[in-house]
């Protein structure tokens, strides 16, 4: 270390002496309070998302600022108690509010890194990177039991880097302000520039990673190994907007991608899209467009679902169309096809069908060529009753998804299995939506099951049977459509979130983590009915009106068309989309593990991210601030006094230890008033947990020497030489170095759920590393069955658990203790992994903690 | 019957989008305005059986628009939607003869309902 960094930190630490302990506790407890204010800002605002709600663009620039000021606060009460260690972090609260700013001011921030993206690879909010067409490809992609073939985007970057190497950026711009101004037509416009760009060369980086991939794809053989070329557009939701205005090609070959690549992004400049722009005041966008590359499926049968007759869409029907080989002559009507009216009711049968006289099919393979169909195969059905059913399942999932009518490419393999190529939103028009007010009489025909129940944490209209999910329940049973009815809404459901049509809680608020994944599939959703589950039976048919709040008996088709025919969906309006792009900068945790490299200001992405850090070092700063139990008692720390042989610290936030306490030196655990606090050490001392037997090595000798070399290995220097408990009336953080290994567990308690929280972290041991990995994974099955959210590293145990009610949290936290009196009993008692298996057992077998209501 | 008439009023364009086709689908005509300019001009032509509008605007603000209102047309009944940290002013519209005030943001099921109120109260003010 530099002479300069030590006289620092000399002074530094001399400086901190100085400020007197009370202060730097009541410091961190703002700390707190400011973190929970913006949490449940952020929650607010998640809560926004869920188009229950009209909000106004001051809505979203008031809670930004709201939302800098407590960061800044808690900043500058970080730096406060660390002498100015992390001054860093304002640079990166002023850049991310930077970016903000810009997003509210309706502009993009692209961030774009690598050029071309897996369409597995495509992360949350990468929609400006990738465009719109790749993003929903991507975003469908997670989307269970469906398959999607094979695919890549060349990224925005690669549109600049083709721009920047052909000197065209400021040639495309200077014509465009022609046209803006009237001085040339569109069509001059755009073939000029069309000119220019086809001409261009690509350069070689780009080259070489579109070829690298599609070679992948291909695995080696580019013989034969074909792909579909198109136009992935950036800006407003493009999908929906740009339709059909630029262009794509299918079945190009290997040789003719990069051809294909400047012949796609020629097509942005078309007069269609030029004129589009000008129409749309779009211009003050940037204009870039990613090029979206898919493998092409040999196809046996081909062709288009619409899973609305857009003739007659008021029939619960949907309408399917195919042909033999690629399905190029169903999109495009060239020849006859089979026709088939398929229910949109389980199971989905058949109606109608025409079977075509189907002379034509374009080959699957090679040439792509139109040929004859086989004599036998003409006049036969191109799909069995059971592959139209699989095709109509697919389509309504992505509608549920997409909440609108869809236009589907689908194909099926000579195998038989259904690959979804694309999905658009299908035209329907207007006049055949269901108005209102004949709505409302066919309405009047319904019973009502429930009515204005709850809040609405996602609007839409879903309907199937009733399915109760308990906590034991076995989630992948959940059948595809159900309303999902549950007494709670416990982090865990979100897997079975997407298989919902709809989703019914007893218990839950819109701002909860579930309720957050249900906007995210876009699940019309109802939290907080009280007694649905009461109310509702089993299978019983229901429809869920989480526009108006009421949930009616049976399935409605004129309620779930009106919704599915409904102009444009709130998610289009420009507010919305302000409100998800700033949220994906505010909201995410990415910075999860403390001893993470990039656990620094610099590695802060989000709002989140940066009160994470500023909790954490400010916590580990204060747990420096002393390194023996005398330094913390000296200090207003009490000493705990138990039959539990473990010298514990506590020290009192406020409300954490009862008033007449208040002058002793040490407490009993009765005198503990903090909630979570008590839990846990209600759990710590159950009977059985502690082992009470004589430790066969002196305990205190291993706690002054191992455990603090050990500690600071793996904590980075965070952790005392104490077992210290921070309390707080709701609040408890307890670091225990016991041992040869440490536990540090967090917790909240409070009257909302989704403040709540624990995580708990575990690592070490006297054994060597195998064995203290199994642990480590005995611990995660502990864990996880209990609701947490478990990350193995080593034997390093990551768990957090959050939107516990209050009776999941107490029984957790219960949990948690047993815990902390189990590993430790592992440590001293343990000779060989038979005892680690016993000692589970044991673990596991003990009697369930009492429930409290 | 005839058919209950409804104003919005608002700067912010969302509001008037929004709300629309929600207060159409109740059965009410809907007429959305963004500047207070030309809803007085509308005004001067029409009385709406029930107006909502904004407080904060350019040019008459949503206090002065409801002075319009109640003087021109005494029967109608007007719900006044304001900004959080507004409510002195809210306080202020009450007095003024505004029939109820609503804080933005506000859930969709909240205007609908006040509307309803408002509409029962016009009619009858009118009988």
């Amino acid at each position: 270390m530099q002479p300069v960094h030590l006289l620092k930190k000399f002074l530094g630490h001399r400086g901190r002496e100085q400020i007197p302990f009370a202060e730097l506790f009541k410091r961190f407890q703002d700390i707190l309070d400011k973190n929970n204010a913006a949490m449940e800002l952020i929650a607010d605002m998640d809560g926004k998302m869920g188009g229950d709600f009209v909000f106004d663009r001051k809505y979203l620039t008031d809670s930004v600022h709201k939302l800098k000021q407590l960061v800044l606060a808690n900043a500058y009460d970080l730096n406060f108690i660390t002498n100015n260690q992390f001054l860093a972090i304002y640079d990166t609260i002023e850049k991310l509010a930077k970016e903000l700013e810009i997003e509210l001011s309706g502009q993009m921030v692209i961030r774009e890194t690598r050029r071309i993206y897996h369409l597995n690879e495509i992360d949350e909010g990468m929609e400006d990177t990738v465009g719109y067409k790749a993003y929903n490809l991507s975003r469908m992609v997670s989307l269970p039991k469906i398959d999607f073939p094979e695919g890549f985007v060349a990224a925005i970057g690669c549109f600049r880097d083709y721009l920047a190497y052909n000197n065209l950026f400021e040639k495309i711009a200077s014509l465009i302000e022609t046209f803006k101004k009237e001085e040339k037509s569109v069509e001059s416009v755009s073939t000029a520039i069309g000119l220019m760009i086809l001409g261009g060369d690509i350069p070689p980086n780009v080259r070489r990673e579109i070829l690298n991939a599609a070679n992948k794809i291909c695995k080696g053989k580019v013989e034969g190994c074909y792909f579909s070329v198109r136009s992935s557009g950036v800006g407003e939701d493009g999908e929906l907007s740009f339709a059909g205005l630029h262009d794509s090609f299918l079945n190009v070959r290997f040789g003719e991608l990069l051809s294909a690549f400047k012949k796609v992004l020629a097509s942005l400049y078309n007069p269609a899209s030029l004129s589009y722009r000008l129409k749309m005041n779009l211009f003050q966008m940037e204009m870039a467009m990613p090029v979206l590359y898919q493998a092409m499926v040999p196809s046996r049968t081909a062709g288009v679902l619409y899973t609305l007759d857009p003739n007659n869409p008021d029939r619960p029907e949907c309408i399917l169309s195919g042909n033999w080989g690629l399905g190029r002559v169903v999109v495009e009507g060239q020849a006859a096809v089979d026709t088939f009216y398929v229910s949109r009711n389980t199971p989905h049968a058949i109606t109608q069908q025409k079977i075509g006289s189907k002379k034509w099919m374009l080959a699957p393979l090679k040439t792509g060529q139109a040929r004859k169909v086989p004599g036998k195969l003409r006049d036969k059905p191109c799909l069995s009753p059971l592959e139209a059913r699989t095709i109509v399942e697919a389509g309504l999932i992505l509608e549920r998804f997409f909440k609108k009518p869809l236009d589907v490419e689908w194909s099926l393999d000579e195998g038989g299995r259904l690959w979804i190529l694309q999905a658009r939103p299908l035209k329907i028009q207007p006049a055949k939506r269901v108005q209102r007010p004949e709505l409302s009489e066919v309405l009047k025909r319904h019973r009502v099951l429930l009515e204005e129940r709850g809040m609405i944490a996602y609007r839409g209209i879903g309907a199937g049977p009733a399915r109760l999910v308990t906590e034991n329940d076995d989630l992948s049973q959940f059948p595809a459509g159900s309303v999902l009815v549950s007494r709670y809404a416990p982090p865990r459901l979100a897997e079975i979130i997407p298989r919902a049509s709809a989703i019914i809680t007893d218990i839950g608020t819109t701002t909860g983590h579930m309720a957050t994944v249900a906007r995210e599939f876009r699940v019309p959703t109802i939290v907080g009915t009280e007694i649905a589950t009461q109310v509702l039976e089993p299978d019983q048919l229901v429809t869920v009106d989480a526009e108006r709040n009421i949930i009616y008996e049976g399935r409605i088709e004129e309620l779930l068309h009106h919704q599915l025919l409904e102009e444009s969906a709130f998610e289009v309006t420009r507010e919305f989309q302000v409100l998800r792009r700033i949220l994906k900068k505010i909201a995410p945790l990415y910075l999860t593990d403390p001893n993470a490299p990039n656990f620094t200001p610099r590695g802060c992405r989000t709002f989140h991210d940066i009160m994470r850090f500023i909790h954490e070092k400010a916590f580990q700063a204060l747990l420096q601030t002393g390194s023996n139990p005398r330094a913390f008692l000296k200090r207003g720390g009490k000493r705990l006094k138990s039959q539990i042989p473990i010298d514990l610290i506590l020290i009192d936030l406020g409300g954490g230890i009862s008033q007449k306490a208040a002058q002793q030196t040490h407490v009993s655990p009765d005198q503990i008033t903090s909630v979570p606090m008590q839990e846990i050490w209600a759990g710590l001392s159950s009977p059985g947990t502690w082992n009470m037997d004589p430790i066969p090595v002196d305990f205190k000798g291993m706690m002054s020497s191992v455990t603090r070399t050990r500690s600071s290995e793996v904590m980075g220097n965070s952790l005392p030489g104490v077992n210290l408990g921070v309390l707080g009336a709701d609040y408890v953080n307890l670091s225990l170095p016991l041992g040869y290994h440490f536990t540090v567990v967090e917790a909240a308690v409070g009257p909302k759920p989704e403040n709540n929280y624990i995580s708990f972290r575990f690592a070490g041991g006297v054994t060597d590393i195998t064995r203290r990995s199994r642990r480590a994974s005995l611990l995660k099955n502990i864990l996880e069955k209990a609701g947490f959210k478990v990350n193995v590293n080593g034997d390093m145990v990551n768990a957090r658990a959050i939107d516990l009610t209050d009776r999941q949290i107490r029984q957790n936290l219960h949990l948690i203790g047993r815990l902390i009196g189990f590993t430790r009993q592992l440590d001293v008692l343990l000779k060989n992994d038979a005892d680690i298996e016993r000692y589970l057992a044991k673990f596991i077998n003990q009697a369930v903690p009492p429930e409290k209501e | 019957m005839k058919e209950t008439t409804v104003c919005i009023l608002d700067d912010e364009p969302i509001v008037g989008d929004r709300l629309k086709p929600e207060l159409e689908d109740d059965g009410y005509s809907v007429e959305v305005f963004t500047d207070s300019a030309s809803a007085l001009n509308r005004l001067d032509e029409t009385c709406f059986d029930v107006f909502i509008t904004d407080l904060k605007m350019e040019g008459v603000d949503g206090m002065g628009f409801l002075e319009k209102v109640k003087e021109k047309c005494p029967d109608s009944e007007v719900i006044v939607i304001t900004g959080y940290g507004t409510l002195e002013s809210a306080r202020e519209a009450l007095i003024k003869g505004a029939y109820d005030f609503i804080t933005k943001p506000f859930r969709i099921g909240e205007i609908r309902a006040a509307v309803k109120k408002a509409k029962k109260r016009a009619k009858r003010n009118i009988a």
